[in-house]
């Protein structure tokens, strides 16, 4: 942060960003990526079934693709994301041109593991760089969130604003000392919701009387979620990290007996407010005398 | 040669039940001696220390749970951390209900993980599960060493299919592969007696031996009665004449065997580790790229020059070569392994040098 950004008083406690493990949901899907790819590899040039793969093109093509579609498609309504299904679809799609391009349909068993490996490599810097454009900028007035590779997002929160803070740690995370830390803003900020939905439909009759009906309910809970570029991701050292966090909140929070002193302290202003206006009157009109 | 009837009654049953204890105790060393290694590299390995913690707590837990649902007590609530693992029940079920559960949680993550392996290596090995009686002791089968042979011969059986398998394991088969990796994770998740966060509790071996004295004090009735199924159950063996009883056993010494020969792969690999943390700067990787890279190329060379004995040749390669890489990076990045003058030359010298001294004197 720079030090013109800097408002009056203000001290730089943390700067901090994301631990490189802290994207493995990311992570993962490039690793898929390689441990898919090498396996077709395997299984068409090495294997005891190399002979299933032998001289058949869209064989091996609707292996490969149907394995990275089935987990394209598992992750994408486990996570409740489509890109990831649309991204290996990409990867496939891309794959099978280049091969085209290239005319190398008959060393797909070869290229495949390449490519799979390359494109896993791509993947791994796209999140690193994703992970380097975090910044999160902790001083003793407010908390600075800023991310974004093409488009720079930031958020500033100051700790009076904080009604609720979020923290979570999955097992990775207790491992390698990182966590997430969602400040929950007055307004709202810092919460999603996760909706579930069911239907059902009904069909009655013969060929010729139908009668159809679709039955649906839903339901939505609320719940501390954010973007990484909104929360404090990954952090590390987590513990500390929150300690900070929490002190900074707690300084800036009035407590109800600090309340009560403060209106104590009010009242006692404007009696003496008001004595010095009453002195000033009784002042006065010596020293208009004074000059006569 | 004729068995005495009290040798067939009494003492027979017992001969495996001493084969998989006595296995079992010397799992128990090897535990303690990895427990020992890792807290040794813990100040610069935290993560793989708070790894291997997850990892025993994960399996301990996982046993507790499974002692509630065999025992139809159910679980209400399953907490499980890096330092701290928690299964409540249910209902809170009593007597023997009680006491099997708790076997559960003391020796059930001894033999687990172990089991997950057995799984694998049954389809991975080619021989080694066979529980056949030998022919040489069919006429002594039903005695205490006729029993302890049989065990003995069941154990060797398989130790020799497990070893000629890890001996010739071939790391670029996926499936050869996957198994190298869950025998390392597996290596460092049997210990029930986990290294904590702080270096404060008394969890260990001697830990673990009093609680389950303590299970087995407890109600000593069900010992008891754990004794007489297994006696029943000799006996059922003895009168169909088959061999189900030391069969038995026999998994349990094969499961003892696969955690033995897991947790020495964990100690070569931590070996490893608290070497390369004294070599300084980026050399420490070197070793661990030797054993990626010395593998590889013999891998190829085989692939292009064909040879007999391809796997264990390049297995022994990738060992020798790593080996020989960790003594070099010691010797000439450390101050490790140097000697700068023979001792024995020394003291020549010294001895040439004091017997000089009245001669240079003379000529001077």
């Amino acid at each position: 942060m720079y030090q013109e950004e800097l408002l009056e008083n203000e001290q730089v406690e943390r700067v901090l960003s994301p631990h490189p493990l802290s994207f493995m949901r990311l992570q993962s899907l490039c690793i898929f990526l390689i441990v898919w790819g090498v396996l077709v590899g395997w299984f068409v040039n090495f294997s005891e079934y190399q002979e299933f793969f032998f001289d058949s093109f869209w064989t091996v093509i609707l292996v490969w693709g149907f394995g990275l579609l089935l987990v394209g498609v598992i992750a994408s309504l486990i996570t409740i994301r489509w890109s990831i299904f649309f991204l290996y679809l990409g990867v496939l799609a891309g794959g099978i041109a280049i091969m085209f391009w290239m005319g190398g349909q008959n060393d797909a068993g070869i290229f495949i593991p390449f490519y799979s490996v390359a494109m896993s490599i791509i993947g791994f810097l796209i999140v690193e760089l994703y992970r380097r454009s975090h910044k999160y900028i902790i001083s003793n007035q407010r908390i600075v969130f800023r991310g974004g590779v093409l488009t720079k997002q930031e958020r500033t929160l100051r700790y009076d604003k904080v009604s609720d803070i979020n923290s979570k740690q999955g097992i990775l995370g207790q491992i390698f000392g990182f966590g997430t830390i969602i400040p929950i803003s007055q307004s709202g900020f810092g919460l999603g919701s996760d909706s579930s939905f069911a239907a059902g439909g009904i069909q009655v009759g013969e060929k010729k009387a139908k009668f159809m009906g679709i039955f649906g309910g839903g339901r939505e809970v609320q719940t501390p979620r954010a973007r990484s570029y909104y929360e404090l991701h990954g952090v590390h050292p987590y513990k500390d990290v929150k300690k900070i966090v929490e002190r900074l909140v707690q300084g800036s929070v009035i407590v109800p007996y600090q309340q009560e002193q403060v209106a104590f302290q009010k009242e006692q202003v404007d009696i003496q407010k008001q004595m010095r206006d009453l002195l000033k009157k009784q002042t006065k009109p010596d020293d208009e005398e004074t000059p006569k | 040669m004729a068995s005495s009837p009290i040798d067939i009654i009494v003492f027979a049953p017992l001969a495996p039940l001493f084969g998989v204890i006595l296995f079992w105790f010397i799992q128990l060393l090897f535990i303690e001696s990895q427990k020992y290694l890792l807290s040794k590299i813990r100040p610069k390995h935290e993560p793989l220390c708070r790894f291997t913690n997850f990892l025993g707590i994960l399996f301990q837990t996982t046993c507790h749970a499974l002692g509630y649902t065999v025992t139809k007590s159910g679980i209400s609530s399953f907490y499980i951390s890096i330092n701290y693992g928690k299964v409540a029940p249910k209902k809170e079920k009593k007597g023997i209900f009680e006491w099997l559960s708790n076997g559960f949680l003391f020796i059930g993550p001894f033999f687990m993980p172990a089991s997950l392996l057995l799984i694998c290596l049954y389809f991975l090995m080619s021989s080694g599960f066979d529980t056949s009686i030998p022919e040489t002791v069919i006429e002594m089968e039903y005695t205490f060493a006729g029993q302890m042979i049989t065990f003995g011969t069941n154990l060797y059986t398989f130790s020799e299919g497990l070893f000629g398998f890890l001996f010739n394991i071939d790391l670029l088969h996926p499936a050869h592969f996957g198994f190298v990796l869950l025998l390392i994770f597996i290596g460092m998740g049997i210990r029930p007696s986990h290294i904590g966060e702080k270096k404060r509790e008394k969890v260990d071996m001697l830990y673990d031996l009093k609680n389950i004295k303590n299970n087995i004090l407890h109600k000593p009735l069900y010992l008891f009665i754990l004794f007489l199924m297994s006696y029943l159950f000799f006996y059922v063996s003895l009168l169909l004449k088959q061999n189900w009883y030391v069969s038995l056993f026999s998994i349990f010494g094969w499961l003892s065997i696969i955690a033995i020969v897991s947790l020495a792969v964990t100690h070569i690999i931590l070996l490893l580790i608290r070497t390369t943390d004294e070599i300084p700067g980026y050399w420490k990787f070197i070793p661990y790229v030797v054993i990626l890279v010395s593998y590889v190329v013999m891998r190829l060379v085989f692939f292009f020059f064909p040879a007999d004995f391809t796997n264990s040749t390049s297995l022994l390669a990738m060992i020798l070569s790593t080996i020989l890489s960790v003594i070099l990076l010691l010797k000439y990045k450390t101050n490790k392994l140097k000697t700068k003058t023979p001792m024995k030359s020394l003291r020549k010298r010294k001895i040439e040098d004091e017997t000089d001294v009245p001669r240079r004197i003379i000529r001077e």
